[in-house]
């Protein structure tokens, strides 16, 4: 049997204890999933998994406190739902966690870039394990899995689910390479020509949010504090320097809680590079604390806790 | 809003370099302030006067003062616009001494940084809103941390006060180091002799109850209501029974266990009284070394004792009390001097503390008070006293002078020629710290009266030579070398923080300071109070002191736990965190980060859960505000928008007049 009908009936087996299961579905065209709500059997026959089924589905996890849910995650969604379980924000009794073996999802931004023209509507694809060919306006284009692989997959360190009720799939290896060209190379620029970079890119941002909404861990649903009036933190004029301090908001709000499963970049619709900020921010986080953040049940995020010293902060000794 | 402003000249501290008239009139432009003045003394009675008028004439609703730091004169000035009939929190203090006049030169450059630091004020103010605090009722019970000089002479004044006292001990009995001591200086009267009267008080006194073997497992609660339990140790013998006879002790097959009262110079039995002054008097098993409860066989203290109070299945207890203060005396441990390569690091057992010493020279010690040196029982006839070993040492991380280390090698000094006529002591020391009553006249009586060989300088190694020790030294004022043969070298190990003080202070909530002895709340002005309310310092877990410096602390704490039960209630300072609930989505952070304990989760009336902070137990310290991911949790008095109001007088922001 595959995978997915493994998946399929370890999901029936569950299903009548279940408000519902959350999983993927293929979308408007067959190059794009969608999340799709399990609630009976019919649904589970439009259950899709692979390179396709891209988004972190631990997002929706939050808002259905109180409900008892399954939930499909590969290597970097577990890393969410253990976050989200360690920060208390969901339960693990009302929680049936289906683990993936996960060979890496697919970058939409990377194969808009490598198409020759943007394809619009996708009339067939079809996948292998190294290429994806796709079919648009009668023009097939045949691109390389390792071209057009997200950036998180291409240093994944956790390809199978970290926790699984349920694990399907055979295990698959983590990656040799731990950072990306696209990081040095940004992290090498001058204080100066960072400066300008954010200007130019953070003039883009079009303060939609979608960072915000599609981050698991970005809990504080209708009173996010880049909308509030008391405390006054961010005014609404959509200028590089707010944008960019909402970010920066963003950022050290996800200190030592960022799993880096890369939905915000996704969800951006004008492609700013938000996860620079967050890996760096990550790095930080693990040379300080030695934290990486879900990757173990039972640990808190430096910052959410009081110590009277750090180990890795030197306060003395000057 | 109607704000007064009041430009403070402070004589010339402030005006010598800050232009003060043109601050205040550069005030007046500022929005809502309607009344600016610049005034010689603002806190001196005309001062305060002429605040309290111009808030009636003006009908002003915020005052601010610019002048010192808050830390010297917020008090006064509240108390000020509180008599003008405002509420206290309607004022806010800009310090252009501290922050401008005292550490820069140039008029100009200061006048202007007055003027922006009277700007944030202003700022501030406009936000601020009257506070009001709460009143609660006082336990009135003390709980003393430490039964040594300090905490027994804290534990007898509250006691006398008319207050309930709960004194914990770690040790199996009270008395601590000053227990130990042979004499004291610079009197040379006996240790035991004055400290045994007190320490059969606390046994005696009808206001306090003492538990030894006792420490503190957990504290809740706040000023006037600490919730503390107290982990009672098992001492596998029933101590509402046993009346310390003895016998067991005398039976007891094993005794190799190093003993710890006598510095490790003996041995002692597996079950013991540590000293035949003990309070209490009561007996307990050592479960490192006792037959019965490494190997399960023995039983023979059970089998002799007349009482039958042996329990070798005890186990600790815990005891809760609630209590309305806390005076930490837990003192102080003695530098591990095994850190210097030069003195051996243990291997020649001629090498030995001052402790050690103090328990050669006391009668009731293991040599019978005659002075034995450990390697062969002979009697020394050259001794070398090596003083600041761990003080006044950067280079161990000691850079702090012990305080008492020069005083007490006198005293064993002089001891020595009293013990051993014969004997010859030379003393290495740094310089000679004697600041005293009678102090200095006892250090000089060591060198005149009885001859001990003072050399200034520091010893460099000691090596074994014969059945001697060499000890190699500089002696500074000659400017020469010196070696002198010992039979017996003395270091006058200095302090550092006691074993478990961190630990602690966390508890508590009091801060260690670098080398780990805590802090009190002003070095001058708030010498035994710490930043807890309710929770006092007394001897030497605040820095190393001596018996009489110890004891007057130990009285000033128990002076201020008095003057707060004495009051019925308290009032709680509303400057504390305060939970805007609509808009807390209950994730708890803010419970997870407070060091107080002052938040707690309750459920709103749809039962989501939502944060709670107790008001009393909050200490203000605004952890949880930032921690807080969506503002949710504001410190009151220091919100978010008050602080970047402050910020964006200084910095203001951009204005982008092209919205196109």
């Amino acid at each position: 049997m595959s995978p997915l009908d493994d998946l399929k009936t370890a999901i029936k087996s569950r299903l009548g204890e279940l408000d519902c299961v959350i999983g993927w579905e293929q979308g408007y065209d067959q190059l794009h999933a969608t999340p799709l709500f399990i609630r009976s059997e019919a649904d589970l026959d439009r259950l899709v998994i692979g390179p396709l089924a891209v988004h972190n589905l631990a997002t929706y996890l939050p808002g259905l406190r109180g409900k008892k849910v399954g939930i499909i995650v590969k290597g970097c969604d577990s890393r969410s739902v253990i976050q989200l379980l360690n920060e208390n924000l969901i339960t693990r009794d009302d929680l049936v966690v289906f683990g993936l073996c996960c060979s890496g999802v697919v970058s939409h931004r990377k194969i808009r870039a490598a198409l020759p023209v943007d394809p619009g509507f996708v009339e067939a694809v079809d996948l292998s394990t190294d290429t994806l060919s796709i079919t648009a306006s009668g023009q097939t284009t045949i691109l390389h899995m390792a071209d057009i692989a997200a950036d998180k997959c291409q240093i994944c360190q956790y390809p199978n689910a970290l926790i699984a009720d349920v694990l399907v799939g055979s295990p698959q290896e983590s990656k040799v390479l731990t950072t990306l060209a696209c990081q040095e190379e940004f992290e090498a620029k001058s204080e100066a020509e960072k400066f300008a970079f954010w200007q130019e890119t953070m003039s883009r941002c079009i303060r939609c949010y979608a960072c915000r909404n599609a981050c698991p861990m970005c809990v504080c649903r209708d009173f996010c504090i880049s909308t509030s009036r008391d405390p006054l933190w961010l005014g609404q004029e959509n200028t590089p320097g707010e944008n960019m301090m909402f970010q920066l908001i963003h950022v050290s709000h996800l200190t030592g809680r960022c799993t880096e499963c890369g939905e915000c970049e996704r969800a951006c619709p004008v492609d700013i590079p938000l996860l620079l900020l967050r890996r760096y921010m990550n790095k930080q986080v693990q040379d300080v604390f030695e934290h990486r953040a879900g990757t173990a049940l039972e640990q808190t995020p430096p910052l959410l806790t009081f110590k009277v010293e750090e180990e890795g902060i030197k306060e003395r000794g000057w | 809003m109607r704000i007064g402003v009041f430009i403070c000249h402070c004589g010339s501290n402030i005006a010598g370099t800050v232009d003060c008239p043109k601050v205040a009139a550069k005030a007046l432009t500022y929005p809502d302030v309607v009344f600016s003045t610049d005034t010689m003394y603002a806190c001196s009675e005309p001062g305060q006067d002429g605040i309290i008028a111009a808030v009636k004439e003006q009908q002003l609703d915020g005052v601010v003062v610019a002048s010192c730091t808050p830390r010297m004169h917020e008090q006064t000035f509240r108390r000020a616009v509180e008599r003008a009939g405002l509420n206290r929190y309607m004022f806010e203090m800009a310090n252009i001494r501290e922050h401008v006049s005292w550490i820069g030169k140039i008029m100009e450059d200061n006048t202007i940084k007055a003027q922006e630091l009277v700007r944030m004020a202003v700022e501030k103010l406009r936000r601020n809103r009257p506070l009001i605090p709460k009143r609660f009722e006082t336990v009135k019970r003390v709980l003393v941390i430490g039964g040594g000089v300090a905490g027994i002479q804290a534990a007898l004044d509250c006691a006398d006060g008319g207050q309930e006292v709960v004194l914990i001990e770690r040790e199996q009995s009270i008395g601590g180091k000053m227990a130990k001591l042979d004499k004291t200086f610079p009197t040379v009267d006996c240790s035991s002799c004055v400290l045994g009267p007190k320490m059969v008080d606390i046994a005696q006194h009808p206001k306090i109850t003492l538990y030894a073997c006792a420490e503190v497992e957990s504290v809740g609660g706040y000023v006037g209501n600490f919730h503390i339990t107290i982990r009672r140790k098992a001492t596998y013998v029933d101590w509402n029974v046993c009346n310390g006879c003895g016998l067991c002790l005398e039976k007891c097959p094993s005794h190799k266990h190093p003993d710890p009262f006598n510095e490790n110079l003996c041995t002692a039995p597996s079950i013991n009284i540590p000293f035949p002054q003990a309070i209490p008097k009561k007996a307990a098993i050592n479960p490192q070394s006792c037959l019965k409860l490494t190997q399960g066989k023995c039983g023979i203290c059970a089998t002799v004792c007349p009482l039958k109070c042996i329990d070798y299945e005890q186990k600790d207890e815990l005891v809760d009390v609630d209590v309305g203060a806390v005076i930490v005396a837990t003192g102080y441990d003695l530098f591990d001097w095994h850190k210097y390569p030069q003195y051996g690091q243990g291997r020649y057992p001629d090498i030995i503390t001052s402790m050690q010493y103090e328990r050669l020279l006391s009668a009731s010690g293991p040599t019978g008070g005659q002075i034995k040196r450990p390697s062969d029982g002979k009697e020394p006839k050259n001794i070398v006293f090596i003083q600041c070993v761990g003080s006044r040492d950067r280079s161990v991380d000691r850079p702090y002078c012990s305080g008492f280390c020069c005083m007490y090698t006198a005293k064993q000094a002089i001891l020595t020629k009293d013990h051993l006529p014969d004997s010859q002591s030379f003393v290495f020391y740094m310089d000679i710290r004697s600041p005293g009553k009678l102090y200095d006249e006892f250090t000089r009586r060591a060198m005149e009266e009885y001859g001990a060989h003072y050399v200034r300088g520091r010893v460099s190694m000691i090596y074994p030579q014969d059945d001697k020790l060499l000890v190699r030294g500089a002696d500074t004022l000659a400017g020469t070398q010196v070696e002198v043969q010992a039979d017996l070298v003395v270091l006058a190990v200095g302090a550092e923080a006691a074993a478990g003080a961190a630990q602690l202070g966390e508890k508590l909530r009091v801060c260690p300071d670098q080398y780990g002895f805590f802090v009190e709340s002003h070095p001058k002005l708030k010498p035994v109070e710490t930043n807890t309310a309710g929770v006092y310092l007394a001897g030497a877990c605040q820095g190393p002191k001596d018996i009489p410096a110890s004891v007057s602390q130990g009285s000033a704490a128990a002076a201020k736990v008095l003057g707060l039960l004495s009051k019925k209630e308290l009032e709680s300072d509303p400057a504390v965190a305060r939970v805007n609930q609509p808009r807390c989505v209950g994730c708890g952070k803010c419970i997870q980060t407070c060091p107080f304990g002052a938040i707690k989760e309750v459920a709103d009336r749809f039962g989501n859960p939502k944060a709670e902070v107790i008001d009393t137990v909050c200490q203000g310290c605004g952890i949880c505000t930032v921690t807080c991911p969506q503002g949710a949790i504001q410190l009151e008095h220091f919100t978010d928008n008050q602080i970047l109001a402050e910020v964006q007088a200084l910095c203001p922001p951009k204005i982008f007049a092209n919205y196109e």
